[in-house]
C-alpha cells in the first residue's frame, strides 16, 4: 500500500472510528471525544490535500481509489468543514429541544455518531474510483443525512426530510439506471468496468451511451440540487440543524457534483466532449435562472442560503462545462470560497435564531443594529457569497465567465454574467436589510454560540482573503492544468 | 416476466398498503427464482442477496404497517384507473425513449422500464408516505430485472451494496413514517405541504 493509499485509508477511517468510540463513550465524554475525532479526522484531510494539491501531476489512480487535484480539493474542504460543524455543534445541542427524532438523553450521542457517519461517507466519495462505487456512496449519504435533516422532529423537519429522502433516492434510482446500462455495454462486463478509467470503454455505441449519460446527470442533479430537480434542496437546508445544513451545502453538493464531473469526463471520448460540457452547461444555466428569481425575494436567513446554494452550484456547472484552464481554477476557487462562506452562514443561523426566533422563518433585519458582532458575522458572509469585492467568488466568477468566452461560448457565457450580476443584486439588497435594515426590538444579550463563530470568522476572513489572492496565480498553475486533464 | 409486470401495476392501483408491500415482496422473490429456475448459476449469489433484500424489506414495511394503523386508508387523489393509464402511458413513453440497453433479452429491457415507470407513478400519485416508500422499491426491483439480465450476470458485491443501500433508505423512511403519523395522525404526505415559496 503507498503512502497516499493510506492517507485515502485514514481519511475515511477515522471519522467511522470516532463513530464507534461516540457510541460506545460515556455521555459526560461524547462531545469531548467527538472534538478529539474531528481534529484527527481533519487533520488527516488536510494531509492528504496537501500531498494531492502539492503534486498534483502525478494522480493516484487505481481500481479503488482516486488521489487526484479535484480529490485532494474535495476531501480538504470536507475536514474543514466537518471540523467546524463539529466545533459549533454544542450550541446548537445545548438549546433545550422540545421535540426530536431520539429521546433527550441520547441525543448528543446520536447527533454525533450520524454526523461522523456522514462525514465518512461523504469523505469516500472523492477518493472513490469507481461509479458504481461512488453511486453506492452517493445513496448512502441519503440515509445519514435524512436523519440528521429530520432530527429536531418538528413537523417542518419532517417534511423536509421526508421530501429529500423520497426525491433524492428516486433520483438515484434514474441515475442507477444509466450505470446499468453503462455496465451492459462496457467490454469485459462487472465492476471493474464501471471504473473511472475503463468507463471511456464501452462499446454500447453513442446513441445508448448518451442515454446512459443523461439518466445518470439527471439522477445526480437531483442529489446535486440542481434546477429543475432542486425542490428539497431549500426546505432541508433550511430545516436542518445549523451545522448539518453546512455540511449539506459546502460539502455534500460538491462532492456529488465531482461524481457527475467525472462521468463527463470519463464518458466524453464516447459521447464527444462538446455534448458532455453542454449538458452540464445547460443545468448550470438553469439553476441560475431559478434560482435567482428568488435571491430577491425577502425571506428567513437559512431559506436564502439554500437558494443561494442552487445558484452556486449553478456555477459550478458551468465551470465545469466550460471545462477551459481559466474556467476549472475558477471552479476550485469557487468550491472553497463557497463552502468557507456557507458553512459561516449557517454556523451564524444558531445565534440568530437564538437573538431573533422570529429569523426562523421571516427575513433577519437590522440585525446589525441589535447584535454588532452577528451583523459583522452575517454581512461577511453574504458579502462573501454575493461576490462583492474582494470576494474570492467575486474572482471566481469571473474567472468562469471568461472561461466560457475561451472555450467559445460566449452566448453561455455572457447569459452566465448576466445572471450572475443579478444573483449578486439580490444578496447585496439581503445584505444591507440584514445588517442595517430596520432594527426591531430585541434581546440584545442572548446570541447563543456566537463567540465560537465570531471565532471561526476571524479565521475564515483571512483564508477567504488569501483564496482571493490564490485565484491570480491559479490558472496558469499545475493544479488548473491536473484539473483539465481529469483522470487519464 | 410479464407476471412481474403484471404484479408491479398492481401495486400502482391497490388500495391498501399490506396488500402493496405483499406485492412488491412477491415481486421480488419472484425475480429472483426465475434467474434460480433458469439455472445460471453465476447469477445465483446476486438472486440470493435480492431475496434476502425482499424479505427483509417485505417484514420490515409490515412491522411498520402493523404499528401505524390507518382508521381508513389515505386516499390517492387520483383514481386508480387514471394512474393505471399514467403508468402504462409513462412505461410506453420511457421504452420508447430509451434505445436498446443491452440486457440478455428485450423483453427483460421493457419490463426494468416499466417497473422503473410504475415505482415512479406510484411514488408522484400516491399520498400515502408508505405508498412513496414502496415506488421505490418497486424502481429498484425494476434496475434489480435490469442488472440480473445484464450480458454475463451483475457483479455480486453491487448487488449487494444496493440491497444494503435501499434496506437502510427503507429503514430512516420507516423512521419518518411513524414519526410524521405520530405527528400528524396519518402517513399521509398532503399534510406535509407548510414549506412554500
Amino acid at each position: 500500500m503507498t503512502s497516499r493509499e493510506l492517507l485515502a485509508l485514514a481519511v475515511v477511517a477515522a471519522p467511522f472510528l470516532t463513530v464507534a468510540v461516540v457510541v460506545v463513550a460515556p455521555r459526560r465524554a461524547v462531545a469531548t471525544v467527538a472534538r478529539g475525532g474531528a481534529f484527527a479526522s481533519a487533520a488527516a484531510a488536510v494531509a492528504l490535500a496537501a500531498v494531492a494539491l502539492g503534486s498534483p501531476q502525478h494522480p493516484l489512480v487505481e481500481r479503488w481509489v482516486v488521489v487526484d487535484a479535484a480529490a485532494g480539493l474535495l476531501v480538504g474542504v470536507i475536514g474543514v468543514v466537518g471540523l467546524a460543524s463539529v466545533l459549533v455543534s454544542p450550541a446548537y445541542l445545548t438549546v433545550p429541544a422540545t421535540t426530536g427524532l431520539v429521546r433527550p438523553e441520547w441525543r448528543t450521542r446520536t447527533f454525533y455518531a450520524l454526523l461522523f457517519a456522514f462525514w465518512a461517507i461523504l469523505a469516500a466519495i472523492p477518493l472513490i474510483g469507481n461509479l458504481g462505487g461512488a453511486w453506492l456512496l452517493v445513496e448512502a449519504t441519503t440515509a445519514a443525512s435524512a436523519l440528521l435533516v429530520g432530527f429536531g422532529g418538528k413537523p417542518r423537519a419532517l417534511e423536509a426530510a421526508w421530501k429529500y429522502l423520497i426525491l433524492t433516492s428516486l433520483g438515484l434510482g434514474i441515475a442507477l439506471l444509466g450505470i446499468v446500462i453503462l455496465a451492459a455495454g462496457s467490454v469485459h462486463g462487472g465492476l471493474d468496468a464501471l471504473s473511472w478509467r475503463e468507463l471511456g470503454n464501452v462499446r454500447s455505441g453513442h446513441g445508448s451511451t448518451l442515454v446512459a449519460y443523461l439518466l445518470l446527470l439527471a439522477g445526480l442533479a437531483s442529489k446535486i440540487g440542481w434546477a429543475p430537480v432542486h425542490n428539497w434542496l431549500p426546505d432541508a437546508h433550511s430545516e436542518a440543524p445549523a451545522p448539518v445544513s453546512a455540511l449539506l451545502s459546502a460539502a455534500l453538493l460538491p462532492a456529488v457534483l465531482l461524481v457527475a464531473w467525472r462521468s463527463s469526463q470519463a464518458l466524453s471520448p464516447v459521447i464527444g466532449p462538446s455534448t458532455a460540457r453542454s449538458v452540464l452547461i445547460g443545468f448550470g444555466l438553469l439553476s441560475l435562472a431559478v434560482a435567482v428569481p428568488f435571491l430577491w425575494q425577502p425571506m428567513a436567513w437559512k431559506r436564502l442560503l439554500a437558494y443561494s446554494s442552487l445558484e452556486h452550484m449553478g456555477v459550478i456547472a458551468l465551470g465545469i462545462g466550460f471545462g477551459t484552464p481559466l474556467a476549472l481554477a475558477g471552479v476550485a476557487v469557487h468550491v472553497v470560497g463557497h463552502a468557507l462562506a456557507k458553512a459561516l452562514g449557517f454556523y451564524a443561523a444558531t445565534p440568530l435564531i437564538g437573538h431573533e426566533p422570529r429569523a426562523a422563518g421571516h427575513p433577519a433585519d437590522g440585525i446589525g443594529r441589535t447584535r454588532t458582532s452577528l451583523g459583522v458575522v452575517l454581512g461577511i458572509s453574504l458579502g462573501a457569497l454575493a461576490g462583492v469585492p474582494p470576494s474570492p467568488l467575486f474572482a471566481s466568477e469571473v474567472l468562469i465567465v471568461a472561461g466560457g468566452f475561451a472555450a467559445g461560448r460566449p452566448w453561455s457565457a455572457g447569459a452566465a454574467a448576466a445572471l450572475l450580476a443579478l444573483g449578486s443584486l439580490g444578496l447585496a439588497q439581503a445584505l444591507i436589510e440584514t445588517t442595517t435594515g430596520a432594527g426591531r426590538t430585541r434581546d440584545r444579550e442572548t446570541a447563543p454560540g456566537l463567540r465560537g463563530v465570531a471565532l471561526l470568522t476571524c479565521v475564515a476572513v483571512p483564508c477567504l482573503l488569501g483564496l482571493t489572492a490564490a485565484a491570480l496565480w491559479l490558472p496558469g498553475s499545475a493544479i488548473a492544468h491536473a484539473l483539465v486533464r481529469g483522470i487519464r | 416476466m410479464w407476471l412481474l409486470v403484471a404484479v408491479g401495476l398492481s401495486v400502482v392501483v391497490v388500495r391498501r398498503r399490506s396488500v402493496a408491500v405483499g406485492l412488491v415482496t412477491v415481486q421480488a422473490l419472484l425475480l429472483a427464482v426465475s434467474v434460480v429456475h433458469a439455472s445460471v448459476t453465476s447469477k445465483g449469489p446476486a438472486a440470493a442477496v435480492l431475496a434476502i433484500r425482499a424479505v427483509a424489506l417485505g417484514a420490515l414495511l409490515l412491522l411498520v404497517v402493523a404499528r401505524t394503523r390507518e382508521p381508513r386508508p389515505v386516499r390517492a387523489g387520483i383514481a386508480p384507473l387514471v394512474r393505471c393509464g399514467l403508468a402504462v402511458g409513462f412505461a410506453l413513453a420511457l421504452t420508447w425513449l430509451v434505445p436498446t440497453i443491452g440486457l440478455e433479452s428485450r423483453n427483460a429491457e421493457r419490463g426494468a422500464l416499466a417497473l422503473i415507470a410504475f415505482g415512479i407513478v406510484t411514488a408522484a400519485t400516491r399520498r400515502a408516505t408508505l405508498f412513496q416508500v414502496l415506488g421505490i422499491v418497486l424502481a429498484e426491483n425494476g434496475l434489480a430485472l435490469a442488472a440480473l439480465e445484464l450480458p454475463g450476470g451483475s457483479s455480486t458485491a453491487v448487488e449487494l451494496g444496493v440491497a444494503f443501500d435501499l434496506t437502510l433508505v427503507a429503514l430512516v423512511a420507516a423512521v419518518f413514517h411513524e414519526r410524521i403519523f405520530a405527528e400528524f395522525g396519518a402517513g399521509d404526505s398532503a399534510r406535509l405541504r407548510s414549506l412554500r415559496d
